[in-house]
């Protein structure tokens, strides 16, 4: 039993609003260094330009901080918020959570997408959108009550570190007998000694009787949480109904939220089957087309991919409900039941683990050289409790084992890890010094922008090299799609504001095998289009999956059926009923525009957001090294001859790799000229004047950022 | 050698016979849609394996439209 201390420093009492039609207009915001509680008013402009969900969170962090703050500052804020249709359990994918700071691993604006119970409990208990600001040096916990109608910070002590134990925990403690009025967000020890930390949304399982994890993941939002003190932030709220988000036109709410659900319960099993396997049934098909990053992204493709595919997880999983949000039909979320770590603190206990869904699988397996589930899944449970993203570790211990593998580093610089590709207790044991903060693994969590300049600096590694194998764009580490033989991802990649994360555009299908989008002009709709609509979710505080993952039987004969329209126009039918505002789907995209192009512009403001920051590393265009040339010499010969007319008969591998990145690359800056173009920017990546006059974007503050930077060109 | 034994596509019944691929079923049944996955009971193919994957008996086979990820 933990013996823990938890007492109130600061309470305060407030009267809960009447939601309205989606909105309780009005913000959250706790000042942690004073400490002070305070509420603010949500705008109608605010809600016109920025619709809710990240666009809110966007607008109060521009707010609190300024073009020089600093990740670990305390003017640095973490905003946190559901978005006007969060919350609603009769419409599948509605309970997201979307999270915004300024990411320790770019310096620049992150932003993530999260299930679990606390966004729409943090707005039904009266906030569309929580901010917290400043830091402590005593561990606190931020308690948010919209019950009893009051908000509490508690300094505490004796809480365990990891989150796994801490969630349980301060799920009992605040619970009052009811653990399915509580939501914990939280972050481990690994947060604290890495850049990379997640956050930890929880959800109680009724039927499991524990609290289940889903993770803000990217961009180390939470070591910012870890670095202001924080142990934990917790919503209480009690019943959700139809009506607790006060819709405007409930009759029409609960017909098209009955339509969507049906049709997922229909054709789910007759498709991926997501409510059995997840995700995981893309370790396969990636793997059948050459996809599936392996060994650092070298390849796509390994004989013993099966073995982390979806009919091993399928005996896995612990069979049962696995929704993240209260009715939702797609239920993707999954676990497993007594899972017994071979490694760490845990070792010999059972635990419950949840996932691994398809990211975790390739990046801490795959992407490793590791085909083994079980590795895969105690990987999975130690980055959850510990608080690390599993992309960003993974594909930093990838990075790490490819320069081990080339000897740009070896076992003096690693401690004595062998660190090859495939050495499962290494790469468990990186995991574990990563959340101690020692070691080699320390230096892995810092990130692979940073392991290139330490590896350069301090170990004399070459640093050309380590530019190109170094798979990170901005500062945030790719996830885990292999783009080399698909241009517009790796534009959906490097022209993603955050960084390279395929939460804006995933290409890959209508690019490279299907081959649906051949000249730029159609690759640039496409990276207008879809980055705008997956933006539209976090607005509202909702999950892309039933958008386009389960799709309607007849949706391969209509005109475009990437785009799901059917779908697409039962979102507009949602929207309206919740907030009385009539739309269509070009409104949709109207509404993202602004708000994506405000982030665009927050890049700018942190000194980044111009062409040369959309770079991507040569791995994700090409072969960098002739092993990977020769995987693929078929399709490489076949494009220098074919496409670029070059005479290969006397040339060596090296020679075709010189002259097909040249061309390459020449396409990818292409690209950016194509996309920019569609977006409204200039050539160097920067929203025009008349564009964000357009969207309605042009604050003074927006403005005079862009006249400073085009002095007296137009833009 | 066809025979009267059945299979279901999406859910409709559709005839079978010993050594039909992927290949076969989506000429005999004139679906010209790009699949890039089709699923056999729990099984997903790929579309590099349409034409040496061959249907068992009695499966169900669930033509899929889009494969969308992330």
């Amino acid at each position: 039993m933990t013996e823990y201390k938890i007492e109130a420093i600061k309470t305060f009492d407030y009267k809960r609003p009447v939601i309205d039609k989606g909105y309780t207009n009005q913000t959250l915001l706790v000042d942690i260094s004073n400490p002070d509680i305070s509420i603010h008013p949500v705008t109608e402009k605010m809600k016109e330009v920025f619709i809710g969900g990240k666009g809110f969170d966007l607008w109060l962090l521009w707010n609190a901080v300024k073009g020089t703050t600093k990740w670990s500052d305390p003017d640095n804020a973490i905003c946190i918020a559901s978005g006007p249709m969060g919350g609603t359990p009769v419409y599948p994918g509605s309970g997201k959570s979307i999270v915004t700071t300024i990411s320790p691993l770019t310096g620049s604006v992150i932003d993530s997408n999260v299930g679990g119970y606390f966004g729409p409990y943090l707005k039904f208990s009266g906030f569309d959108a929580l901010q917290i600001r400043g830091k402590t040096q005593t561990e606190i916990v931020i308690f948010i009550d919209g019950i009893d109608e009051k908000i509490q910070i508690f300094e505490t002590s004796g809480l365990p570190d990891d989150s796994y134990a801490l969630s349980s925990i301060l799920t009992e403690h605040f619970a009052q007998g009811k653990p399915r009025h509580i939501s914990v967000v939280s972050t481990g020890p690994g947060a604290k000694n890495t850049l990379m930390g997640c956050l930890n949304f929880t959800w109680y399982d009724l039927k499991r009787k524990r609290a289940r994890y889903k993770q803000a993941g990217r961009g180390g939002i939470g070591s910012v949480f870890a670095d202001k003190c924080i142990k934990a932030v917790v919503a209480r709220w009690d019943r959700v109904s139809v009506n607790t988000n006060n819709p405007s036109d409930g009759i029409a709410l609960k017909e098209v939220g009955k339509k969507h659900s049906k049709e997922i319960v229909g054709l789910d099993p007759k498709q991926n089957e997501m409510a059995k396997i997840g995700t995981t049934h893309l370790v396969t098909i990636m793997n059948d087309f050459d996809l599936l990053p392996t060994n650092n992204f070298q390849y796509g493709q390994h004989p013993e991919a099966e073995n982390v595919g979806q009919e091993v997880y399928r005996r896995i999983f612990d069979v049962g409900y696995d929704g993240c949000w209260m009715g939702c039909t797609v239920a993707c979320s999954h676990g497993v039941k007594d899972f017994v770590p071979l490694t760490g603190p845990y070792r010999g206990e059972k635990v419950f683990v949840d996932g691994p869904e398809y990211e975790t699988i390739a990046g801490c397996g795959s992407n490793l050289g590791i085909f083994d589930p079980h590795t895969v899944i105690e990987m999975n449970f130690y980055c959850d409790a510990y608080g690390l993203d599993t992309i960003s570790v993974g594909t930093s211990i990838a990075f790490a084992m490819e320069c081990f593998a080339m000897d740009l580093i070896n076992e003096t610089h690693t401690g004595g890890i062998n660190l090859s590709f495939g050495n499962r207790a290494a790469a468990l044991e990186i995991v574990h010094q990563m959340a101690r903060g020692e070691g080699f693994g320390q230096i892995v969590g810092r990130g692979v922008r940073e392991m290139k300049s330490i590896f350069s600096r301090e170990y004399k590694a070459d640093l050309n090299i380590m530019q190109d194998i170094g798979m990170e764009a901005k500062g945030l580490e790719f996830s885990e799609y292999m783009t080399k033989e698909s241009l517009a991802q790796q534009g959906g990649y490097g022209l993603a504001l955050k960084g390279p994360q395929h939460d804006e555009a995933w290409l890959i299908f209508l690019d490279m095998v299907h081959n649906f989008m051949p000249s730029f002009e159609q690759k640039a709709e496409a990276l207008h289009w879809f980055p705008m609509f997956r933006t539209w979710f976090s607005l509202c505080g909702l999950c892309k999956l039933p958008w386009n993952d389960i799709v309607p039987e007849d949706n391969k004969d209509t005109q475009e059926p990437a785009k799901v329209m059917k779908h697409v126009e039962w979102y507009t039918q949602y929207y309206t009923a919740v907030t009385g505002r009539h739309t269509t789907p070009d409104g949709l995209i109207r509404m993202s525009e602004a708000v994506y192009n405000f982030q665009r512009i927050f890049n700018l403001k942190m000194g980044f957001g111009t062409r040369e920051h959309d770079n991507i590393p040569y791995r994700a265009v090409g072969p960098v090294k002739p092993v990977e040339y020769e995987s693929r010499r078929e399709r490489y010969d076949k494009e220098l001859v074919e496409k670029h007319h070059v005479d290969i008969t006397d040339m060596s591998t090296e020679d075709k790799i010189r002259m097909l990145r040249k061309f390459r690359e020449t396409l990818y800056e292409q690209l950016k000229d194509a996309v920019y173009k569609r977006r409204g920017w200039t050539t160097d990546g920067i929203p025009t004047i008349d564009t964000v006059t357009r969207l309605g974007i042009d604050f003074p503050e927006v403005l005079e950022l862009l006249n400073a930077k085009f002095g007296d060109d137009q833009g | 050698m066809r025979s009267l034994v059945m299979i279901k596509v999406n859910g409709k019944r559709q005839f079978w016979y010993e050594g039909m691929t992927l290949k076969d079923l989506l000429e005999d049944i004139e679906d010209s849609h790009h699949y890039a996955v089709i699923r056999i009971n729990d099984k997903h193919v790929s579309r590099p394996y349409f034409e040496k994957t061959m249907i068992p008996d009695n499966s169900e086979v669930f033509l899929i439209s889009l494969i969308a990820g992330g």
